[in-house]
């Protein structure tokens, strides 16, 4: 097990853990935007930023993101040194002139000690801040139905030719995942419209309630041995199904 | 969507033909097709995600990432002003003035004749030359607003502007 120390003091790190981890298992907090539990380290919003250096360094150190930087044993970290604390302010003042109308980034940068950029405001604010969650975890479902466009100061996250996405399935995961909502859908009980694409839903056949697209449906079957018979009752339907039978089994063990 | 232009698919089974079929030849197709085409066509696109199994949205991606690669046609010569610090300085703007004076056409676009398109780059990296005017391979340095007439007649007719 790998030892470092974080903010002075000493803590165990697992193997092959980043040091965002042992950071927060520390009780440190970090901001982040892009960091999500089932997604792989991106480092691109930059807000997790600490000075790393070891004793053999002399005093050299370098700011890494900590979300992708591996915990490697010996390690010396700060969250708080005046050059990482400055930096991570001049990136959420760079977010707050991007998004200046944006409620996540807004309590970010206040927290820093930011109420207004210092720069010029985005003259057309947007609420996506970039973090790639949306695309990365279309990519992890294995969809890939939409990707960042453009570069620089135009990129944006779009379907192909900015038209409805032929690969979307209407899973909304990237509604959902996005920190910032801003990706917008609606959801009715026989309809989901996303990326101006409109969805026809799937029935429970027991309870008659919409659970999924068809093409969600059509997209698992069959995948990690998913049957498409699955699909025939929604995952409530199935929790009552399932307790009814460990009741009747438990039922028989008390016997 | 763009236009099509690849009805008879010639020019892409030959492309294809020549890079292994996998995600790392993406660049490499897209710059074939390019040469090809002078553009990329939408359709196009689509089956070079076909053809090398990658998400047509990753493909989408890489084509307006780079500014080598257009969406939109592009003229049959490209002329490129060169507009860093040193050129800029040099006079770059007055030579676009004249280009548009004369074509018509300003940065990014391309005449209804579509023998031109012109262009703004950041640096070529011939300062010395500044300012740098690129007409189709042709390069020309210190350039004034003079000299841009006879260095686009080089190259091809004019528009009728």
């Amino acid at each position: 097990m790998n030892t470092l120390i974080v903010n002075g003091r000493h803590v165990k790190a697992r193997e092959g853990a980043m040091l965002l981890e042992v950071i927060r298992e520390a009780g440190v907090s970090l901001p982040t935007l892009c960091d999500h539990a089932a997604l792989e380290p991106w480092g691109g919003c930059r807000l997790c930023l600490v000075d790393v250096t070891r004793n053999e360094w002399d005093g050299w150190a370098k700011m890494v993101v900590s979300c992708m930087f591996p915990a490697e044993d010996g390690l010396i970290v700060r969250t708080d040194s005046q050059r990482v604390v400055e930096t991570r302010k001049v990136v959420l003042d760079l977010l707050l002139a991007r998004c200046p109308d944006t409620p996540l980034v807004q309590k970010l940068a206040r927290d820093h000690g930011i109420e207004q950029t210092s720069y010029q405001p985005n003259p057309e604010p947007t609420d996506c801040v970039l973090c790639g969650l949306c695309t990365r975890v279309c990519d992890h479902i294995g969809v890939s139905a939409i990707a960042t466009v453009n570069r620089g100061a135009g990129r944006e996250v779009a379907p192909p030719f900015h038209e409805a996405p032929p690969d979307c399935i209407g899973c909304l995961a990237c509604a959902e995942i996005c920190p910032t909502s801003c990706i917008p859908f609606t959801a009715s009980d026989s309809k989901r419209t996303i990326w101006g694409k409109t969805f026809e839903m799937v029935r429970c056949t027991l309870c008659g309630r919409a659970f999924i697209t068809k093409e969600q449906a059509a997209f698992y079957d069959g995948r990690n041995g998913v049957p498409a018979s699955y699909f025939d009752t929604c995952d409530e339907c199935k929790r009552k199904a399932q307790a009814k039978q460990f009741s009747r089994l438990s039922a028989g063990a008390g016997r | 969507m763009n236009s099509i232009s690849c009805a008879d698919g010639q020019p892409m089974e030959a492309i294809l033909e020549r890079h292994p079929r996998e995600e790392a030849s993406l660049i490499q197709v897209l710059q074939d097709v390019h040469r090809a085409y002078n553009y990329l066509p939408c359709d196009v696109l689509v089956q070079v995600a076909e053809a090398l199994d990658v998400p047509v949205a990753k493909v989408f991606s890489v084509a307006t990432f780079y500014k080598a690669f257009s969406l939109d046609p592009q003229g049959k010569t490209i002329i490129k002003v060169c507009t860093g610090t040193a050129c800029h300085i040099r006079g770059s703007g007055q030579v676009i003035e004249e280009i548009t004076r004369q074509l018509g056409i300003g940065p990014g676009q391309t005449t209804s004749d579509m023998g031109f398109t012109l262009k703004t780059v950041n640096c070529v990296g011939a300062c010395a030359m500044a300012p740098v005017l690129i007409v189709g391979d042709q390069v020309h340095g210190g350039v004034k607003p003079a000299k841009v007439a006879k260095a686009l007649n080089q190259e091809g007719p004019r528009d009728a502007h």
